[in-house]
């Protein structure tokens, strides 16, 4: 993988794109997770309107957990009305738990064309995400793309 | 003669249940696992037999997809039944799932223990780490909360856990009511001869304790 990790200016360049995509879309939660360089396993690195610190502990492997799973196909993932509805156990989907959200939104970052990151988005309250609001947030992933590949 | 057909019939389903986990864990792991394990082995072989580099780099590839595949089988094996409570006990079993825990859901989880571990039989270990399982996760469900703490103490002729948080908490009867899995806390201690008493107040915690007579 690509992603050697980001200076102490570059981290706060990519934490505050994610306070940006806050506040334009007026959701509560806005995560962003990369797959780690040594091995497979995704983690989640910046937040913006977190509740609490866990997602810095959450880590899934390739394939489980909403980060694992867009990152296993490449391709977005909608959660609609938590945890009723879902493909699964609601223990499947821990940053869902860790951030109380009921609706999520979630888009791959690639790399050199690999997906290996996720940028999430979440409401907290039955409101759910937009086929705009989906726009902005695969907008928001291809300009953290680009900031993340350079 | 008397029969208990309630009791008899909860014990036989709860304990095919976990031997079929068993069994499926074992088979993923020794049968699955090993085969792939050959695979990986005979894609390396062919990796350093191979001169064209472009399918060097193929084969590479192919290996690397069946070795995290065979790490895949070993965790899902290891999920579906530790083989440390078989071999090490409860205590090294419970340190291990709480380490995972942790990395999945973000809770730390403190364990304290007191006392000298005595020995319990495979079926009571494995009660009473499914008891637990399932009040982390409910903690990792409904408690919202950042830590809880899982105490097991020993004492001579007894032994008592209690997983703790101070989360939202919840009416129990009414929980009692809704959850099957509550329930099934209480059930699969009765069934070992032990106790499960789930207490909590709403704005303070949870508190489930347990306890086993032991010999």
């Amino acid at each position: 993988m690509e992603y050697k990790g980001c200076s102490p200016g570059e981290s706060k360049h990519i934490a505050q794109a994610c306070e940006k995509v806050l506040t334009e879309l007026e959701c509560d939660f806005v995560g962003l997770a990369l797959q780690n360089t040594d091995g497979s396993d995704v983690r989640w690195h910046y937040s913006a309107g977190n509740i609490n610190e866990k997602y810095k502990r959450i880590t899934v492997r390739y394939g489980k957990g909403i980060a694992g799973k867009v990152i296993s196909t490449g391709r977005p993932m909608y959660v609609e009305n938590f945890p009723e509805n879902i493909a699964g156990k609601a223990l499947e989907y821990p940053i869902m738990l860790a951030e109380s959200l009921k609706n999520a939104y979630a888009v791959p970052i690639h790399f050199k064309g690999i997906p290996k990151g996720v940028l999430l988005i979440g409401n907290r309250s039955d409101q759910p995400i937009n086929k705009n609001e989906q726009i902005t947030a695969g907008n928001a992933a291809r300009t953290l793309e680009q900031k993340l590949n350079n | 003669m008397e029969t208990q057909p309630a009791k008899n019939i909860s014990s036989y389903i709860i304990q095919s249940q976990e031997d079929e986990i068993k069994r499926i864990a074992l088979e993923l792991h020794e049968g699955v696992g090993q085969t792939l394990y050959s695979l990986y082995t005979g894609m390396q072989f062919i990796q350093t037999a191979v001169d064209q580099p472009e399918m060097k780099g193929y084969i590479g590839d192919m290996a690397q997809m069946i070795e995290k595949t065979i790490q895949e089988i070993r965790l899902l094996a290891v999920e579906l039944h530790p083989p440390a409570l078989g071999t090490l006990g409860l205590l090294p079993a419970l340190k291990s799932y709480l380490k995972l825990y942790t990395s999945t859901y973000g809770i730390l989880v403190e364990l304290q223990n007191e006392g000298m571990e005595v020995q319990i039989s495979e079926r009571e270990s494995i009660t009473l780490f499914r008891v637990c399982q399932e009040a982390l996760a409910n903690i990792a469900r409904y408690a919202d909360t950042m830590n809880a703490v899982i105490s097991l103490h020993w004492k001579p002729g007894q032994l008592s856990i209690s997983i703790k948080d101070k989360g939202k908490g919840f009416d129990v009867d009414a929980a009692m009511k809704k959850s099957s899995g509550l329930a099934a806390m209480i059930e699969r201690m009765f069934l070992i001869s032990g106790k499960c008493v789930i207490s909590s107040k709403i704005g303070e915690g949870t508190s489930i304790d347990i306890t086993l007579p032991v010999y």
